[in-house]
């Protein structure tokens, strides 16, 4: 029975690690109606970014507290210098965001020669109840992901900046009469997901060693969890994620894993097909 | 960017530092002529590698040792008084670009030989360029999955009867593991590596309880992992290659696989790929090569101790497992053919000397080409990875002198 346990818990970290990374993808999506491409190479900055701070001598631990300021900074700065230029044009948008990645992924793979890179895990070993062992750091991840699951939630709904991100989103041009500073706010929403995606970078990479394709190994994925909960809504993402790393994790129980891939697609899109507007619709436009 | 592009010692210098940094443009291709170049009629050597891309770790180590080795040759006297001339050109991890590229080699360069490629793709891609339409004969270094039997396409890395035919028996025999798993990548290589390795495993008394193909970025395996409990494996024998290998491997340890008395191998991890996991996971880790850096003969060591004097500090080891045993081994055999020819380049001449090529030493020793058959017989090791202080190592368990390829 042990292994079961074990088994369901390393599927419930991997759905962790889903949300993680679409949380910000999501919420730059939601919020801003950006498609950010360069997404999976922020997670990579995140990590990338760990690896610097352990190959300094420094504590994993600092690398893990820095990935999401050094992120928000160069979020900060990627909206102010190219990312605002886009608003208007979402597909450009596309584009653009695609063409930064892809200079931040081959500078990446410059700087590690095209390696790939172990990155031990801060918390090693194992967390033992009820006699099962399980991973102490896919248990910090469970646990880190739920709590920021909550906090940005409260955040968004619950405090003043977050209404007026939220009122942002739905009207603009009645936000700014209101005297709110919309570019102010989409710079720090955009930084906020950038963030995200630096700490979800730093938080999985001990699990899967650093190289400059980490973040597009789930981008693809990542996308399809915010097409599946719906864009606008900031729990929308958070289920499609969960619902695609359910999928993606499970589904070579049933099937031989070569078809789990493409089957997670199908199955999406059948849902997609019958709830086009993703699981959750509240909220939206 | 078609100009002849003829470098000095310091560019080049400067060249393969980027190029050691992964950072070498595609396109221009390089060319490194020897000093006095002119004294003497060159024989031109064209390499076609990874130097950027998905596999670039491979080909800059393919590169730096194809340097190494002619600067060895030329610093000699050349092969009979002739200098050899290098020739580059990126295939970019990708046979689209490659066949261009490997145009380039043959048909501007004019080279008279072409040593490179590392997947299987790869060389599938650029073999009829060389050795059909461009006449050309071909080296390929690599380990591989066996079966290639083009004439004028020499292999120098081992084939799978080289990898399995004592590894599998010891794992069965001598550390007393019966049940195997086979989880691979799904690509050519291990599906042509487990059939032959299924049939060692059976033959030497051992069961396969199952194998399975994950696609090449596969992130979560709990699913495996369960079958690998379920069906009471002993003994994983691994063909995942990064970077869906280092998760998979990740939850093989957490699950306690090893702590429980199971055993992981791997035919195709040398010391560069140790350091993609941490050091526990590795520990214990059975692995046959041709070549590993403990190997105790004289000759392996001072190689070593000239690569690092030629790239001190270089991200790009000389091992054995991303094709760089064979680039030194098909560089060897081929100045041992023209030796034999008394310098007659053409094809025909070279590849007849070649079919019987012969080298006293090497990395891990000397080999010795199978005539007829297109591949060689070489020394193979059994390596245990072994863990002091969190720094990996491999201990040669067993060695076979002269282990023949059976292809062809």
């Amino acid at each position: 029975m042990g292994i079961e346990v074990k088994l369901a818990f390393d599927l419930l970290a991997f759905i962790s690690v889903m949300v993680l990374i679409v949380l910000g993808l999501g919420i730059i999506a939601s919020m801003m109606g950006i498609f950010n491409f360069a997404h999976g190479e922020f997670v990579l900055l995140g990590a990338y970014t760990v690896y610097l701070f352990e190959s300094n001598g420094l504590s994993a631990w600092a690398g893990i507290v820095a990935a999401p300021v050094v992120l928000a900074l160069l979020g900060l700065l990627l909206e102010r210098f190219i990312i605002r230029r886009f608003y208007a044009a979402p597909i450009i948008a596309m584009l653009g965001t695609y063409a930064i990645g892809l200079v931040i992924r081959e500078i990446v793979r410059g700087l590690l020669g095209g390696h790939y890179k172990s990155i031990a895990e801060p918390l090693p070993g194992v967390i033992t109840m009820f006699g099962v062992d399980f991973s102490a750091w896919r248990t910090f991840i469970v646990l880190t992901t739920i709590c920021i699951i909550a906090a940005t939630w409260l955040f968004l709904s619950r405090t003043s900046i977050g209404l007026q991100v939220r009122g942002s989103l739905e009207n603009p041009n009645l936000a700014r009469a209101c005297g709110i500073s919309t570019s102010k706010l989409y710079a720090f929403t955009f930084a906020f997901g950038a963030a995200l995606a630096g700490l979800a970078g730093a938080l999985i990479v001990p699990l899967y060693q650093l190289s400059a394709d980490i973040g597009t190994r789930f981008l693809v994925q990542a996308f399809l969890s915010v097409m599946l909960g719906g864009v606008g809504t900031f729990e929308g993402p958070v289920l499609g994620a969960a619902a695609v790393g359910g999928m993606a994790a499970g589904l070579p129980w049933l099937v031989i894993p070569v078809l789990a891939d493409p089957l997670v697609f199908v199955i999406a899109l059948v849902i997609v097909k019958f709830r086009p507007q993703g699981f959750i619709t509240q909220g939206r436009l | 960017m078609t100009e002849k592009l003829t470098i000095g010692r310091r560019r080049l210098m400067g060249a393969s530092a980027l190029g050691a940094a992964g950072w070498i443009a595609g396109g221009g291709g390089w060319m490194l002529a020897p000093r006095g170049a002119l004294a003497a009629d060159p024989i031109k050597m064209g390499i076609a590698t990874d130097i950027t891309g998905a596999i670039a770790p491979g080909g800059n180590a393919n590169w730096q040792v194809a340097q190494f080795t002619v600067e060895q040759i030329n610093k000699a006297g050349g092969i009979g008084g002739r200098p050899i001339e290098l020739y580059l050109e990126d295939t970019a991890s990708d046979p689209k670009v490659a066949v261009g590229n490997v145009r380039k080699l043959i048909q501007e360069r004019k080279v008279n030989v072409v040593l490179g490629g590392i997947t299987s793709a790869m060389r599938q891609a650029i073999k009829d360029p060389i050795v059909n339409r461009g006449r050309t004969l071909y080296i390929y270094p690599q380990l591989y999955e066996g079966q290639e039997c083009t004439k004028h396409l020499y292999c120098t890395g081992p084939t799978p009867a080289q990898q399995c035919d004592k590894l599998i028996p010891y794992l069965i025999k001598t550390v007393g593991k019966k049940r195997f798993a086979m989880p691979s990548a799904n690509y050519v290589w291990p599906q042509l590596l487990n059939k032959y390795a299924r049939k060692v495993i059976e033959a030497n008394g051992g069961e396969v309880v199952f194998e399975e193909y994950y696609p090449l970025d596969q992130a979560e395996y709990s699913a495996t992992i369960g079958k690998i409990r379920d069906g009471k494996v002993d003994c994983v024998f691994n063909t995942v290659i990064p970077p869906g290998l280092q998760p998979f491997v990740k939850q093989l340890y957490e699950s306690g696989f090893q702590k429980n008395g199971g055993v992981l191998s791997c035919v195709y991890y040398d010391e560069n790929l140790l350091n993609y996991h941490p050091a526990q996971e590795m520990e214990g880790l059975y692995s046959c090569l041709d070549y590993f850096l403990s190997v105790d003969d004289p000759f392996s060591k001072q190689l070593q101790v000239d690569y690092a004097k030629k790239f001190p500090d270089t991200k790009y080891p000389f091992t054995a497992g991303s094709a760089s045993t064979g680039m030194y081994r098909g560089i060897k055999f081929y100045e041992a053919a023209v030796k034999a020819t008394n310098g007659d380049l053409s094809r025909e001449a070279v590849s007849a000397a070649m079919d019987k090529a012969k080298i006293d030493q090497g990395p891990g020793g000397g080999a010795e080409m199978v005539p007829g058959k297109m591949h060689c017989k070489m020394n193979m090791y059994i390596a245990q990875c072994k863990v002091d202080a969190g720094k990996t190592r491999y201990d040669v368990i067993e060695s076979d002198k002269m282990v023949d390829p059976k292809e062809c």
